[in-house]
């Protein structure tokens, strides 16, 4: 009994554990890790290596406008688009539960955008939005109206990113929400028709409060994927004959992308992207211990 | 008033739907013209050039591309779902010293953002000679932490304990419990997760765009792009290539929606 018993405590739960933790270690964590050491060298990826030191963070903090740049079209570009998509998303879901009939058929149609590929989005989302051709610009003509160069312009380029954010996440939002209010027991409802409370209110006092453990998922998850946004800015302008890096005036140069093309562009500085990578690793780290504090309080209640 | 209530809930829906459908349409709409035409009719409606672009993909590498492509998400998909599970399973089922400390970990390998870290994974790769593979593209799949998250919930609400001890105290090896009681009970988890895994490492950008170096590694987002070059891009057969790459996603979600709604709810919102 004791052999079998340890069996349960020790020998097993390392089998099972293993595979996971050996490949995180592996293919996530040592990468990372490998990265940090790289971000005290100079190094085109080919060349001898030259230890800078600290060099390359100084660099960043000090004279770097680029990378300050790309954080803030980062924020930008996420703080638009994700809250709008998570708030839609929610409404959304209000609105749905209430269907009886069609409503696989909607949350299907709604879940689309999130499963297109992204290749497929930026590429449709410079049909609409071209200047010349463009779905939304004949249609602004055909009103009367002129042409905007929404792709082309500093003004509009970081708009249709937080655009395609929301068109590609609301109906994903959507579903998670949807999930949630299936869970909230119907007689809540039920109580609060009975004390004469409207939809309105039922709305804001008893589904938004239960459905806050989704939407602490929702925005945690979401703030770490704006941070690492590449494909949808990238996509938008690589279908383009000219291949600008971040775009007009590069308005939608991502974090992600400036330190892509640093480490891969056609002058790379390996050990330059990999600090930034450990900037932009900080920075995620933060929002993490924080968003883990919040899930963390959610247990605890 | 009930009534006209209802009608305008549905037309709200209706109008939100079609919003969401509309970029979808017209992507397979506009894999049915010839590049050059696209803009000079009006590209809602479905025109006749959808066989040539057809072949125009298929007499490039499409058909490989697309293989590679379903081998790196189906590896992918099958792997990492079972060691996620694998994980699941130990956090809930046994009791061992450090398993606080594990689950923080867990809770931790969701919030690690992997991306950030493709530098040293290039050169990590670069190392054990596997850069020109297909391997780079599957490996930094396997161990997803939002995928071990959610497999711990799952099974804390979906396997009663009772279970594995009765299946214990009638001879049944750790192994076969976890295979033929521990995953049925999870079923809807397993689903969504492999949909979700399936559709991150199909729609991948960013490491095909590193790692991929020669024609034969292609997939598809790196397959579409090589079709556009400096004289001319073939956006018909872009958006060709593209719609034909939606199928098996589409296909995993129609089949398994119920499914995954199911495991949404137990994942995210009990988690």
């Amino acid at each position: 009994m004791n052999k079998s018993m340890k069996k349960y405590r020790t020998t097993w739960p390392i089998i099972f554990l293993a595979p996971f933790c050996i490949c995180f270690l592996l293919f996530n964590l040592f990468p990372i890790l490998y990265s940090f050491y790289m971000s005290t060298l100079d190094w085109a990826g080919y060349n001898d290596k030259v230890f800078v030191g600290m060099k390359n963070f100084i660099n960043i903090f000090t004279n770097d406008k680029v990378f300050w740049k790309s954080v803030l079209n980062t924020l930008r570009i996420g703080l638009v688009g994700f809250p709008v998509a998570i708030i839609l998303g929610l409404i959304f879901a209000e609105l749905l539960s209430n269907v009886k009939r069609f409503k696989n058929t909607l949350q299907t149609a709604n879940f689309l955008p999130y499963i297109t590929t992204p290749v497929a989005i930026g590429m449709i989302f410079t049909f609409i939005f071209e200047e010349h051709v463009g779905i939304l610009n004949k249609l602004i003509e055909h009103f009367g109206g002129d042409a905007v160069n929404f792709i082309g312009t500093a003004k509009w380029a970081p708009l249709v990113i937080s655009i395609m954010i929301i068109w590609r996440n609301t109906g994903y939002f959507m579903t998670m929400y949807l999930a949630g209010i299936t869970s909230i027991p119907e007689d809540l409802y039920e109580a609060a028709r009975i004390d004469g409370a409207s939809r309105i209110q039922c709305f804001f006092k008893i589904t938004v409060p239960l459905l806050k453990s989704v939407t602490t998922f929702l925005v945690i998850t979401s703030t770490i994927y704006m941070f690492q946004m590449f494909d949808e800015a990238n996509l938008l302008f690589t279908n383009q004959s000219s291949s600008t890096v971040g775009g007009p005036q590069q308005s939608c140069l991502t974090i992600v992308w400036n330190f892509y093309n640093q480490a891969f562009g056609s002058n790379p500085r390996m050990g330059y992207a990999s600090a930034m990578s450990c900037v932009l690793f900080v920075i995620i780290a933060v929002v993490s211990v924080i968003g883990l504090r919040l899930m963390n309080g959610k247990e605890e209640d | 008033m009930k009534k006209t209530k209802s009608v305008i809930l549905g037309i709200i829906l209706a109008v939100i739907s079609i919003v969401s459908l509309i970029p979808f349409w017209l992507m397979f709409s506009m894999s049915t013209y010839k590049s050059e035409q696209i803009f000079q009719n009006n590209p809602m409606i479905p025109s006749d050039f959808l066989a040539e672009n057809l072949k125009t993909i298929f007499s490039a590498n499409f058909l490989q591309s697309y293989l590679n492509s379903f081998f790196i998400s189906a590896t992918v998909m099958v792997l990492s779902v079972l060691i996620c599970a694998m994980a699941g399973y130990a956090m809930n089922v046994y009791e061992f010293r450090l398993k606080k400390v594990v689950n923080i970990f867990i809770m931790m390998t969701m919030m690690v953002p992997t991306q950030i870290g493709i530098i040293g994974y290039m050169i990590e790769m670069r190392n054990l000679k596997i850069n020109n593979t297909l391997l780079p593209m599957i490996c930094v799949w396997l161990a997803s932490g939002l995928g071990a998250y959610w497999m711990v919930s799952f099974v804390k609400s979906g396997l009663p304990m009772e279970l594995v001890e009765s299946a214990r105290i009638d001879g049944a090896g750790e192994m076969r419990i976890f295979g033929s009681i521990a995953i049925p009970c999870i079923k809807p988890g397993i689903l969504t997760l492999c949909l979700l895994q399936f559709l991150w490492s199909w729609n991948s950008y960013m490491y095909p765009l590193v790692f991929v170096n020669k024609p034969e590694n292609y997939t598809i987002p790196i397959f579409v792009k090589s079709l556009a070059s400096a004289y001319r891009t073939d956006y018909g057969a872009q958006l060709a290539g593209l719609t034909l790459s939606t199928i098996p996603v589409l296909i995993l979600f129609l089949f398994g929606s119920k499914n995954f709604i199911k495991g949404i709810t137990a994942g995210a919102v009990k988690g």
